[in-house]
């Protein structure tokens, strides 16, 4: 990207308001504050052993904890703290938000209500890798338990758990894995902004996010959830103390998605560097606001849905409840107007990551940035048409069955653009292969295999065999693992010197690449036989005619593992003790590569004006 | 961009396509493409009938051509993607200092509106295959009505039972005479369950006090292994049972021995 001013950093005081609260207050005091009040509510709403409606009363006390908790912890890391003052009439004064901004305070400024978009990038990086790390153990429990038939591993309940939580833990993680570390360090930088456009909404965000880890966590220790992570009433209204959990888990999560997304997506329409129109922005952003865009409107009905489900729990609403002339059937809409938005809400910044890097790697402009916008918009315009693909042989109204797969189908043609992006901008150039680069191509085949059978579960006579079993497990791990969490990856590999200031270890990498994609490949090849041959997914236990396809998959996962293992190894060595990197070590022509590292507060001395897009690579360009 | 000092001669669409082919590099995309096709297409032919369960109904044989048709349509699509993908991985880059450019090649008309079309009619054949399969299996629905035989199936935590409404009879297997429609009638007593007789190749949810319905012509003798679908609770793997396929004599037979009439 052209750039008509250089930067340059110079030092500032540090800020010092020693008198202010702010100043005391950190993760250790919200922590205190938010156990405070999470004991008061229970306690003040907790039933008699022998109260009627016992279970009801239990489920208010243990949900009121719950938001307790989250709101306490706000409260002691002081994110009320300017609003309170806007309500008498005041402000937080300016060196005090200077001291939020964190410049100057080193490793503490993480365990802070900081503001500053690139601390709030590594909060959400740090965990990210957290989340990804439990769900993935969780995930090879999962297999370990397959690995024969019978299930002897872990029972019934603990599998049913596990699967739940498996898969709730990797969907929140999948949702924010690009747009939390990427979207809040590297994109206010890649648009030339000096930071979010709402940098306490910022903070809040992630700390309101960071809340709900524990509280998801608190399902295992209630007696776990029994209902997967689609929640399907009226299972999950019965469902025992841990369905609380992953509802408040839900509902708090909304909130931190809503925050995050309204400001990304304010950051990207109102603070984009002078001369950046919409055709100079880099692809990356276009497809992560989009991303966010679309989980805005997506969002609101899963809390809705889960409201929902705590007051039938609570207060016996009856909105699930066939009996009192509720229906299942609601649920399972709202989960799915939000269901399948969300996937795409994980899958577009993934590959947009990857046209971004594309570029770079084989030293040619961007192929057709008008079809990725239109390729981008049609699936976030198309995708909100699609949710009752989920519910083809739920036995609601079969005659929506044809138009719910036109509009599914109609997705291949977006989705084929994307294709042609990446097809077109590696088409007559050599790519570098470094691990960004071999990771673009680890994604135009999985995510081709899981469009493809995509493809056929959108069609309802094949989907009247395949729904609900493996088949449709190993379909969308596919798409969200193989695509999305391998373009966030690859992410990773190119950003990781700008975030660190240091190299990824390469070897480490590429043995972890290889790794977890061969393994991925056994592991989910295995699914696929299993499931085109019957074993329905979620099961503890399976007949023995799907003993080797079981087996074959639970090697697979163990590659997997491994490779991630060693990701993370690299990821950790080389923060503390890799390569120092150069500014520019790709040779990269968007603006976060025309700031040093570390980079200082508020980014840019002189904001840059821009005067063409930033992929003019290529002879005679 | 052109060059003025040479006379402005187009060569022809023929000639352009022949000069497009010896490039060493289109020509090689040329052949991992066929190369990918053949081996997408040997797995639909091939590979999908050998996993599928024994077809055991019409719907299962729709079903399975499904499978296999979208795979070897989509193959020649997938096969070109694979082989440029194949192509550039040949002619990589390596060493710790990026490749010298490339063409500057910003977008290609042509080229996007030819993918477009071609993604968008795979989309349509995919579309109408399909309503074509459902009119199909609406049209059967009614038409059969009539000399269908009705099974009740029951679902609850975390047992199938059935009710042959016209015969009397209540069992918990499945079992079906051949070559006669059947409808399904399906409910709940508690969550969401989902009936899968596996090898008829149909499924629809059990939902409490509601009655959803699903219909299939078994058309082949054999056992038939019937599961759920649906997360329904602590045992859901185990909501399991069998059912067969049986000639229309045995089927009479059955009834009769169950304490049932043949209507």
């Amino acid at each position: 990207m052209t750039t008509l001013h250089n930067t340059s950093t110079h030092s500032r005081p540090i800020p010092n308001p020693a008198k202010s609260l702010i100043t005391k207050l950190n993760m250790g005091t919200g922590t205190v504050v938010g156990i405070l009040f999470a004991l008061g509510a229970y306690y003040a709403l907790r039933p008699a052993a022998d109260a009627a409606n016992f279970y009801n009363q239990q489920n208010k006390a243990l949900l009121a904890g719950m938001f307790a908790w989250s709101i306490g912890f706000l409260v002691g890391i002081g994110a009320f703290i300017g609003p309170f003052r806007w309500l008498i009439g005041k402000d937080l004064t300016a060196e005090e938000q200077l001291y939020l901004a964190g410049d100057g305070q080193g490793i503490k400024r993480y365990f802070k209500y900081c503001t500053d978009h690139k601390v709030v990038g590594i909060q959400y990086l740090v965990g990210v890798m957290a989340m990804l790390g439990v769900g993935g153990t969780m995930a090879m429990m999962i297999r370990t338990s397959l690995a024969i038939p019978g299930g002897h591993f872990v029972g019934a309940t603990i599998y049913n758990s596990l699967v739940g939580l498996h898969g709730i833990t990797m969907i929140i993680a999948m949702i924010i894995v690009a747009t939390g570390p990427f979207g809040n360090y590297i994109m206010p930088i890649m648009i030339g902004a000096r930071d979010m456009a709402f940098p306490r909404l910022n903070a809040l965000s992630w700390w309101v996010l960071f809340t709900a880890i524990p509280v998801l966590c608190s399902a295992w220790f209630l007696g776990g959830i029994p209902t997967g992570w689609t929640a399907y009433a009226p299972l999950s209204v019965q469902a025992g103390p841990g369905m609380n959990a992953f509802i408040a888990t839900i509902i708090i999560f909304a909130f931190s998605t809503a925050v995050a997304g309204m400001n990304i997506t304010a950051t990207v329409v109102a603070m984009r560097a002078k001369g950046m129109k919409w055709n100079r922005v880099p692809i990356f952003v276009i497809g992560a606001t989009m991303s966010v865009a679309l989980a805005i409107p997506a969002f609101p009905t899963f809390m809705l849905a889960m409201v929902q489900t705590a007051t039938d729990r609570v207060f016996n609403t009856g909105f699930y409840d066939a009996n009192v002339g509720g229906s299942g059937w609601l649920y399972a809409h709202l989960f799915w107007i939000m269901g399948h938005p969300e996937v795409y809400v994980i899958l577009l910044p993934g590959v947009a990551i990857l046209m971004e890097i594309a570029p770079v790697f084989v030293r040619k402009p961007l192929f057709s940035f008008n079809a990725a916008v239109m390729g981008f918009a049609g699936i976030a315009g198309l995708s909100v048409l699609v949710w009752a693909h989920h519910m083809y042989i739920s036995g609601w109204t079969p005659t929506l069955n044809g138009p719910f797969m036109v509009t599914t189908e109609m997705i291949s043609v977006p989705t084929g653009l994307l294709f042609l992006v990446l097809l077109g901008t590696i088409w007559r150039g050599k790519p570098w292969m470094k691990l960004p680069m071999l990771a673009l191509f680890a994604v135009i085949w999985n995510l081709l295999i899981g469009g493809i059978t995509g493809i056929y579960l959108s069609d309802v006579p094949a989907d009247n065999y395949l729904h609900g079993s493996m088949y449709v497990t190993a379909h969308f791990h596919y798409t969200l693992m193989g695509a999305a969490l391998t373009g966030a990856v690859a992410g990773l590999a190119y950003w990781f010197p700008k975030m660190t200031g240091r190299m990824l270890n390469e070897r480490a990498g590429y043995i972890s690449f290889w790794f977890t994609q061969i393994g991925f490949q056994i592991l989910f090849l295995g699914m696929f036989i299993a499931g085109a041959e019957g074993q329905p997914r979620r099961v503890v236990s399976f007949a023995a005619m799907y003993k080797y396809q079981n087996m074959i998959s639970t090697g697979g996962a163990y590659l997997v593992g491994t490779g991630f293992i060693i990701l993370l190894w690299a990821v950790i060595h080389s923060w503390r003790k890799g390569d120092i990197a150069p500014q520019n070590p790709w040779g990269a022509k968007t603006l976060e590569w025309t700031v040093p590292y570390p980079v200082p507060l508020e980014n840019f001395d002189e904001l840059p004006v821009i005067t063409s897009d930033p992929y003019g690579y290529g002879k005679g360009n | 961009m052109s060059n003025h000092d040479e006379p402005d001669l187009k060569p022809t669409p023929g000639a352009r396509a022949t000069a497009l082919l010896k490039r060493p590099d289109v020509a090689r995309t040329a052949v991992f493409t066929i190369i990918w096709t053949a081996i997408f297409v040997v797995l639909g032919l091939v590979f999908y009938p050998k996993w599928m369960p024994t077809i055991m109904s019409t719907d299962m044989k729709a079903m399975e051509r499904i499978m296999v048709a979208f795979t070897v349509i989509s193959a020649p699509i997938a096969g070109l993607v694979m082989g440029i993908a194949t192509q550039a991985v040949t002619n990589r880059h390596k060493g710790d200092t990026p490749p010298p450019d490339g063409p500057a090649i910003r977008t290609n008309g042509p080229v996007v509106v030819v993918w477009s079309l071609v993604s968008g009619i795979f989309a349509l054949v995919a579309v109408v295959w399909g309503i074509a399969e459902l009119n199909t299996m609406a049209n059967a629905a009614t038409t059969d009505a009539k000399e269908a035989i009705h099974v009740q199936v029951i679902g609850s935590q975390w047992v199938w039972s059935f009710k042959y409404v016209d015969q009397g009879v209540e069992s918990d297997k499945l079992i079906l005479p051949i070559d006669r429609p059947v409808e399904f009638d399906v409910t709940s007593e508690d969550v969401n369950h989902s009936f899968w007789p596996v090898q008829l190749g149909v499924k629809v949810d059990a939902n409490k006090l509601q009655t959803t319905t699903v219909h299939t012509v078994p058309n082949k003798l054999g056992a038939i292994d019937v599961k759920c679908a649906e997360l329904c609770g602590l045992y859901h793997a185990y909501m399991e049972t069998s059912g067969e396929v049986v000639t229309e004599d045995n089927f009479k037979n059955w009834v009769t021995a169950n304490g049932g009439h043949n209507a």
